[in-house]
């Protein structure tokens, strides 16, 4: 217990005495910390442009004009009962005419010639959201059901296919890419790392030597220094979530307006993923300095 | 105390330190090994710390067989043998009481007599009124007395002393001197490693001269004769 109080002790010290070591290697784990987070952050906020681009997809199904309200509720109550629905919205024929006109208020002859007709040339329609774009091909049949064929004049799926084509493609490669990045700059950071601590037991191999000397025995001296890369790790640890913290308060609003008002996921990913970045960096960083300060320290312990 | 039997120390084929020396040193003695720059001094004299070991022949300290010393056992036999050298070797990140201290601490010693023992060892060496100052702070003499007080902490039977007035002046070299003929008449058998010849000579005790790895003489009232 006297012992382990003393390595406790001999390790603070350690550490508030060569303060300035200390510094220059937290500086450099915490370059290491920053660049795998920052990675993480950026694969994040890319996955979340992509829901937001598939939230956008939708599949919009348009009724001839004379088209009963109640046939057009009876095929949204069927598309909704369907698993792979995640909304259907009703939007009557005044409300699709007044959507026309707005769309083309800077196109008078258009606008002319609808005034022109008598009544509503445009039907009522249904806009159905799938819970993953996969469904739309498959709901795209289901609205062609034999029950509604005839009352439907035309469905836009068609028009959105290339686009969710695309968007799963973009989130394929932006998730290999990303995941291949993150995995590149972890060995970066792990030999980073893995360095500092060398460097730092070799600026005090003689003081090493001499704790031999004294009849010290191998576990007193690598104790102080195993928990002095403890204390790095940690303090590396705080530091990182500090600035990971102040990076996303800085940066949030700036890229709201880029994302149409919408968040950019980069808060929601750190806070709701933190107990396990922390398990895999933290327990990297930890494992890493125990095992390169048990080697390193027993390369300096002669006889 | 110390019995040392044909050893030989080759670090290279054409690089023999040692040949064939044997000798013994009682309990209480105050021996001084001389002899010229390559001549084996150091090498012995690491060879009874169990720092180097032999390439051949036995090492025997106070019945203990070193020769082929485990490695967890090397700090046991570091506790029972002070140690002097040339250049400190002092802790620079430490005070002069955290050096002192820390031979006691990692030989277990419990805080109440660390508290006891280092303020007695830092009055014997003179240097109760420096204790919270660091290696670099203090003069050659003075670190050589810290050395010698770390030394002391666990009162050793034997104390090895390789050069330790290499770096000092006539002044500190006298004081030093005198401070080992002390630790010499409280019953440590002291060894002195050194190529200083006005300090041999002014002993007049056992003198062992070593030449080319080799004993030359070993004279019981002897003096510095290359």
């Amino acid at each position: 217990m006297i012992t382990l109080w003393r390595i406790f002790i001999a390790s603070w010290k350690n550490l508030t005495r060569n303060a300035w070591i200390a510094i220059a290697t937290i500086f450099v784990f915490m370059m290491a910390l920053l660049s795998v987070n920052i990675l993480l952050g950026v694969n994040a906020m890319l996955e979340r442009v992509v829901t937001l681009l598939e939230n956008k997809v939708d599949m919009t199904v348009a009724f001839e004009p004379a088209t009963s309200e109640a046939i057009v509720n009876q095929a949204r109550f069927y598309l909704t009962s369907l698993p792979q629905v995640s909304s259907v919205r009703f939007v009557t024929a005044a409300e699709v005419l007044t959507a026309f006109k707005i769309r083309h208020a800077d196109d008078p002859k258009g606008l002319a010639a609808l005034d022109e007709l008598n009544g509503n040339p445009l039907g009522a329609q249904l806009v159905i959201k799938a819970k993953q774009s996969d469904d739309y091909p498959f709901l795209a049949q289901a609205v062609q059901s034999p029950q509604y064929k005839p009352f439907i004049q035309k469905q836009t799926y068609d028009d959105h296919q290339v686009a969710i084509a695309r968007v799963r493609e973009v989130s394929r490669s932006v998730r290999l890419i990303g995941a291949a990045l993150v995995a590149i700059f972890s060995l970066f950071g792990l030999l980073i790392a893995f360095n500092a601590i060398r460097v730092a037991i070799y600026t005090q191999r003689e003081e090493i030597s001499i704790m031999r000397l004294v009849g010290a025995s191998s576990s007193f001296i690598r104790g102080p220094f195993i928990l002095e890369g403890l204390w790095l790790a940690m303090l590396t640890l705080v530091f990182s979530a500090i600035a990971i913290g102040l990076i996303i308060i800085w940066l949030e609003p700036s890229l709201r307006p880029l994302l149409d008002g919408e968040d950019s996921g980069l808060a929601a990913f750190f806070v709701g993923q933190w107990p396990l970045i922390l398990l895999i960096e933290g327990g990297s960083l930890i494992g890493l300095t125990t095992v390169i300060s048990w080697l390193a320290v027993g390369k300096y312990i002669r006889r | 105390m110390i019995h040392l039997e044909h050893i030989t120390k080759i670090y290279h084929p054409d690089s023999v330190a040692l040949q064939d020396v044997s000798l013994k040193i009682e309990a209480g003695e105050f021996v001084s090994i001389v002899g010229q720059s390559g001549a084996g001094k150091t090498t012995l004299a690491k060879i009874m710390i169990a720092e180097e070991p032999p390439t051949h022949g036995r090492v025997l300290v106070g019945g203990w067989d070193i020769t082929r010393i485990r490695s967890h056992e090397i700090p046991e036999l570091r506790r029972q043998i002070g140690v002097i050298f040339q250049d400190y070797k002092l802790l620079q990140k430490k005070t002069v009481y955290e050096n002192v201290t820390f031979a006691l601490e990692v030989a277990g010693a419990p805080q109440k007599r660390i508290r006891e023992i280092v303020p007695q060892v830092l009055k014997i060496v003179g240097l109760e009124g420096k204790a919270h100052r660091f290696p670099v702070q203090l003069s050659g003499g003075e670190q050589q007395r810290v050395v010698i007080a770390r030394s002391l902490v666990h009162r050793p039977k034997i104390l090895l002393a390789d050069e330790p007035t290499g770096n000092l002046d006539t002044m500190n070299t006298h004081d030093i001197m005198e401070l080992l003929l002390k630790i010499n008449h409280f019953g440590t058998t002291v060894i002195l490693v050194t190529h200083n010849r006005e300090v041999v000579n002014g002993l007049r005790r056992r003198v062992i001269t070593l030449k080319d790895g080799k004993i030359l003489s070993d004279l019981a009232q002897g003096k510095y004769v290359l």
